[in-house]
C-alpha cells in the first residue's frame, strides 16, 4: 500500500451557507447590560415573573466564571454579540405566508418537505424568533400541545405549567451560560404530551441562524405525562460569517413514569459558531430517554446531555457521534445521575478527528449512596484520520454504592491497515475498503436516526474517500 | 490546622470542577522533620550498584503528584538515596530499603534518585512502615539506553499515618521502566507516577493495587507521555474498597506527536464491599497522534454472583470467598515483590485486614 493519506472531504455546506440579506424589523445593541435585557423582556412582552427572571439570570451571569476546563473561548467577546434579533415576520400557521426569503432557506434545508412526508409537527425558528409553527391535526386532536415558547408562557391553561418547569431542571446557577440563557432566551418550542399517549411520528423544530455577530438562545421545554411516547428532533445551522456567533439554548425534558422520550439532535452550525448548549432530561419511574446526537458543525461545541435517573427502573441510552474537521474543536459527551435504585445507563459515542479538527469526549457518571442495583455501561471510539488532529477523551466515573455494576471502555486508533489488506483481498479497491469502514465506523449513530434523517448525517459526513491511502 | 499542598495529582486535562477529581491537597508536615535517625538500607549494595555522584543526567522528569509536592519535597527532605547501575551490569539483588515511621521519625520525607545507565538492569524495593507518623516520598527514575529499572513500594503504614509517594521516570531507546505501587495502609494516601516515554520503543508497566478499609482515603494519579516512536505503557490498577473508604484514580495515557505506533493500555478493577465506600475514576486517553493504539477498560461492583456461586459450592463460606477474590486480585503483583518477607508480609497484612471482616457486604 501506499504512503499517500486519505482524503476525506470536509462536509459540503453548500446549501447551509447561503446567507440571507438581514432584514431584522428589531435588534438590540451589541453586548450584555439590564438595559438591553429589559429591551428584550418588553419586545417579548414577557410577564413581570419572567422579567425579574431574566434580570436575576444576568447578576449570576455577571458574578460565575468562565469554564477552567475544555476548549478555548478566547474568540467570543459577549460585547460584540447581538443577543435579540427579530425577524421581520410574525410567527406563521403555513409556509405560503412565510417571507419568501425565509421560506426558500427553509425549502432548501428541507423542512417543509419534511413535514409533508414524516413529521406530526414543525416549528422553525429564524434568529431569534419562531416564524413558522404548525402541528397536524390529529395529533392536536390527541391532546398535544406543541408551540412556540412565547405563546407558551403567556397561556392561560399551560403558562403556569411552563412557570413551574422553566429552568428549574437547569437553573441558571449551573454555569455562565446558561445564565447568559436565562437573560436573554428567545424563541423555543414547548411540548406537552398528556398521559399515555403516542405520538406516533416524529416532531421537529428547526434552527437557523442568519445574522452575522449574532446569539441565538432558544428555550425547549418539553413535559410528558406518565406513559407517553414521543420522538422530538431538533436540527440547526447557520451560514458561514468572519465574525463569532453564539448558540447558548436550553433544553428540558421531563419525562413521567413509564414514558419514553427520544430526543434526537443533528447539529450543523457554521465554522464561526461557539455552540455552547445546555441539555438535561428528568426521568421518572419506568421512564426511558434516548438521545441520538450528531455534532458536526461550529467552531467550538460544549454539549453534554445530562440525565437525571430519579425513578427506580429509569433508563438512559446515549448515543452519539462527533466529526471535527479543520479549525473545529468539538468537545461533546454526556453526563448521568443514577439517582435511584435499579436504574440503567448506556452510552455509545464514536468520534472522527481530520484536516487539524479537536475531538474531546467528555462525560461523568454519578452514582449516589442511596442507588443500590444500577448499571452503567459507556464505550467511546475515536478515529484519526491524520497526525494533525487530535482527540482525547475525558470520562469521569463516581460510584458511592457497592451494589452496582459499572464498565467502562474507550478505544483510540487508526482505519486499521489489517482491515484494509482483507476487504481489499476480498476485490475493493482501498479507497472503497476505507469508504465502508470509516461509513461503518458511523454506523451505529445512522441507524438510530429515521431514515431521512441517517441519510442527512450521511449527506453531512460526505465521508467520500478519494485517491490511494496508506 | 496543617499547611496544605495544593495542585496535588493533577488531571492533565481538567473536567467538570463539581466531580472533584481535578486535583486534590494533601496535609503537610508542620515544621521541617528533623535529620533521619536510622539506616534505610541494612546490607551492602549489590555488585554494580553504586552511589550516584555528581549531577543527574537530564533534567528533573515530571512527576505524578506535581511542581508543588516535589518542592515541598526537596525543601523537607530528611532521607533518601541515590543509585546509579554501571553500565552493563545487572545487580543480581535487589536493593531493599525499609523508611520506618516512628517515635525517632515521626517524619520521613525520602528523596530518592536511580539511574540504571547504558544496558544496565536494577531492581529497587521500597518498604514503608509505622504505626504514626507522616511519610512523604519522591523517587526519580532515570533508564538510559537499553536499561531496566524495577521500583517496587510497598507501604503498610497505620491508619495514624499519612504518606505519599510520588515518582517521575524518564525512559531512553530501548529502556524499560517498571514500577509496582502497593497502597495497602494509612488513613490517607496519594501516590502519583509519570514517565516520560521519550526513546525509541521504551516501555512502561505500571502496577498498582490498593486496599481501603476503614475510613482510609487513596488518592492517584498515573500518567503516560508518550513521545518516542514505538513505545508502550500498560497502567494496571486493581483494588478493594471495604467499610467507608474511598479512592481516586486518574490514568492516562498520553501520545504526543510523533510517537508513531504507541501502544498504551490502561485497566482498571474494582471490587466494593460495602454501600459507604466511595470510588472515583477518570481514565483519560489524550491523543495528537494518527498512527497509536490507546484504549481503556475499567469495571467497578461487587463481586459477581456467578462467582461467589460456584465457589460456595465448593465449600467456601461466603466471606472466604470474597477473601480468595481479593487476595486472587492481588497476588499478580505482589509475585513481582523481589523479596520474600516483603511479599509475605503484604499478603499476611491483607489477610489481617481481612480476618476482622466477618460481615463483608
Amino acid at each position: 500500500m501506499g504512503k499517500n493519506k486519505a482524503k476525506v472531504r470536509d462536509i459540503d455546506r453548500t446549501i447551509y451557507d447561503i446567507k440571507d440579506k438581514v432584514n431584522a424589523s428589531y435588534k438590540v445593541q451589541e453586548g450584555l447590560t439590564p438595559k438591553i435585557v429589559n429591551e428584550i423582556s418588553v419586545a417579548k412582552n414577557d410577564p413581570e415573573w419572567m422579567r425579574a427572571f431574566r434580570l436575576k439570570s444576568l447578576e449570576i451571569y455577571n458574578r460565575l466564571p468562565l469554564p477552567s476546563w475544555g476548549p478555548s473561548l478566547d474568540g467570543l467577546n459577549m460585547d460584540d454579540i447581538v443577543t435579540y434579533i427579530r425577524p421581520n415576520t410574525p410567527m406563521r400557521g403555513k409556509w405560503s405566508e412565510v417571507p419568501d426569503d425565509i421560506k426558500n432557506t427553509f425549502e432548501r434545508l428541507g423542512i417543509p418537505e419534511a413535514e409533508r412526508k414524516s413529521l406530526a409537527g414543525v416549528g422553525a425558528q429564524y434568529d431569534s424568533e419562531v416564524v413558522y409553527h404548525n402541528v397536524r391535526e390529529e395529533v392536536r386532536r390527541q391532546g398535544v400541545v406543541y408551540t412556540d415558547m412565547e405563546s407558551a408562557v403567556r397561556d392561560p391553561v399551560y403558562g403556569p405549567m411552563v412557570r413551574s418547569h422553566f429552568m428549574k431542571l437547569v437553573p441558571p446557577t449551573d454555569h455562565k451560560f446558561v445564565a447568559l440563557h436565562g437573560a436573554v432566551w428567545s424563541g423555543g418550542s414547548f411540548v406537552y404530551v398528556p398521559p399515555h399517549v403516542k405520538v406516533s411520528i416524529p416532531l421537529q423544530s428547526y434552527f437557523r441562524l442568519n445574522a452575522p455577530g449574532a446569539g441565538q438562545f432558544e428555550h425547549t421545554l418539553i413535559i410528558l405525562g406518565e406513559g407517553a411516547d414521543l420522538h422530538f428532533i431538533e436540527g440547526c445551522s447557520a451560514p458561514k460569517y468572519n465574525v463569532a456567533n453564539l448558540h447558548a439554548g436550553c433544553v428540558e425534558l421531563y419525562v413521567a413514569k413509564n414514558a419514553h422520550l427520544r430526543y434526537s439532535t443533528i447539529e450543523n452550525w457554521s465554522k464561526n459558531m461557539y455552540n455552547l448548549n445546555t441539555k438535561r432530561a428528568l426521568v421518572e419511574e419506568g421512564g426511558t430517554m434516548e438521545w441520538v446526537s450528531g455534532s458536526f458543525g461550529s467552531h467550538v461545541s460544549e454539549l453534554y446531555p445530562m440525565s437525571i435517573l430519579k425513578g427506580e427502573n429509569a433508563r438512559m441510552e446515549f448515543t452519539g457521534i462527533t466529526f471535527a474537521g479543520k479549525g473545529q474543536s468539538l468537545d461533546t459527551g454526556a453526563k448521568v445521575v443514577h439517582a435511584a435504585p435499579h436504574t440503567y445507563s448506556s452510552i455509545n459515542t464514536k468520534s472522527i478527528s481530520k484536516d487539524g479538527g479537536s475531538c474531546t469526549y467528555r462525560s461523568s457518571v454519578e452514582i449516589p449512596p442511596q442507588a443500590h442495583g444500577c448499571k452503567s455501561s459507556v464505550s467511546c471510539e475515536s478515529l484519526m484520520l491524520d497526525d494533525i488532529s487530535r482527540s482525547d477523551t475525558i470520562p469521569v466515573m463516581d460510584i458511592r454504592s457497592d451494589d452496582v455494576d459499572v464498565g467502562h471502555e474507550a478505544k483510540i486508533g487508526r482505519i486499521s491497515d489489517d482491515a484494509i489488506f482483507y476487504l481489499m483481498s476480498r476485490g475493493l479497491s482501498e479507497q472503497d475498503a476505507r469508504s465502508m469502514i470509516v461509513t461503518g465506523f458511523a454506523e451505529p449513530v445512522a441507524k438510530e436516526l429515521p431514515v431521512e434523517y441517517a441519510v442527512e448525517m450521511n449527506n453531512l459526513i460526505k465521508l467520500e474517500m478519494e485517491g490511494a491511502i496508506g | 490546622m496543617s499547611t496544605m499542598v495544593s495542585n496535588v495529582n493533577a488531571l492533565p486535562a481538567r473536567t467538570w470542577v463539581r466531580l472533584g477529581v481535578n486535583d486534590t491537597e494533601f496535609p503537610a508536615w508542620e515544621g521541617r522533620p528533623a535529620p533521619y535517625r536510622g539506616n534505610v538500607s541494612a546490607a551492602e549494595l549489590p555488585a554494580g550498584v553504586s552511589v550516584l555522584e555528581g549531577p543527574l543526567p537530564g533534567a528533573e522528569p515530571q512527576t505524578g503528584m506535581g511542581r508543588e509536592t516535589a518542592d515541598w519535597v526537596h525543601a523537607n527532605r530528611n532521607c533518601g538515596v541515590r543509585l546509579r547501575s554501571a553500565a552493563g551490569t545487572h545487580a543480581e539483588a535487589p536493593v531493599l530499603l525499609r523508611y520506618r515511621v516512628d517515635e525517632d521519625n515521626p517524619a520521613v520525607v525520602d528523596d530518592n534518585t536511580v539511574v540504571a545507565e547504558e544496558n544496565s538492569e536494577i531492581t529497587v524495593v521500597m518498604n514503608y512502615s509505622g504505626e504514626s507518623g507522616f511519610h512523604g516520598g519522591l523517587t526519580r527514575l532515570y533508564a538510559q539506553k537499553g536499561a531496566v529499572i524495577h521500583l517496587v513500594q510497598v507501604q503498610l503504614l497505620g491508619d495514624g499515618c499519612t504518606h505519599f509517594d510520588d515518582v517521575g521516570a524518564f525512559a531512553e531507546d530501548g529502556a524499560q521502566i517498571d514500577v509496582v505501587q502497593a497502597e495497602l495502609g494509612a488513613a490517607a494516601a496519594f501516590a502519583g507516577c509519570r514517565t516520560r516515554l521519550a526513546g525509541y520503543k521504551s516501555r512502561l508497566t505500571m502496577d498498582s493495587i490498593y486496599f481501603g478499609d476503614r475510613k482510609r482515603s487513596l488518592d492517584f494519579n498515573y500518567a503516560a507521555d508518550h513521545t518516542g516512536k514505538k513505545t508502550r505503557s500498560d497502567i494496571r490498577m486493581a483494588g478493594a474498597l471495604l467499610d467507608e473508604s474511598q479512592k481516586t484514580f486518574r490514568g492516562t495515557i498520553n501520545f504526543l506527536r510523533g510517537a508513531k505506533q504507541a501502544v498504551g493500555h490502561e485497566s482498571e478493577s474494582n471490587l466494593l464491599f460495602s454501600p459507604k465506600v466511595r470510588s472515583r475514576t477518570a481514565p483519560l486517553i489524550l491523543c495528537e497522534e494518527e498512527d497509536v493504539d490507546g484504549q481503556h477498560a475499567a469495571s467497578t461492583g461487587k463481586v459477581g454472583e456467578d462467582l461467589l456461586f460456584y465457589l460456595m459450592t465448593r465449600g467456601l463460606s461466603e466471606t472466604d470467598a470474597k477473601k480468595l477474590l481479593i487476595e486472587a486480585r492481588f497476588r499478580p503483583v505482589t509475585d513481582k515483590i523481589p523479596d520474600a518477607g516483603i511479599r509475605d508480609a503484604v499478603m499476611d497484612y491483607v489477610k489481617g485486614r481481612l480476618s476482622g471482616l466477618e460481615s463483608m457486604g
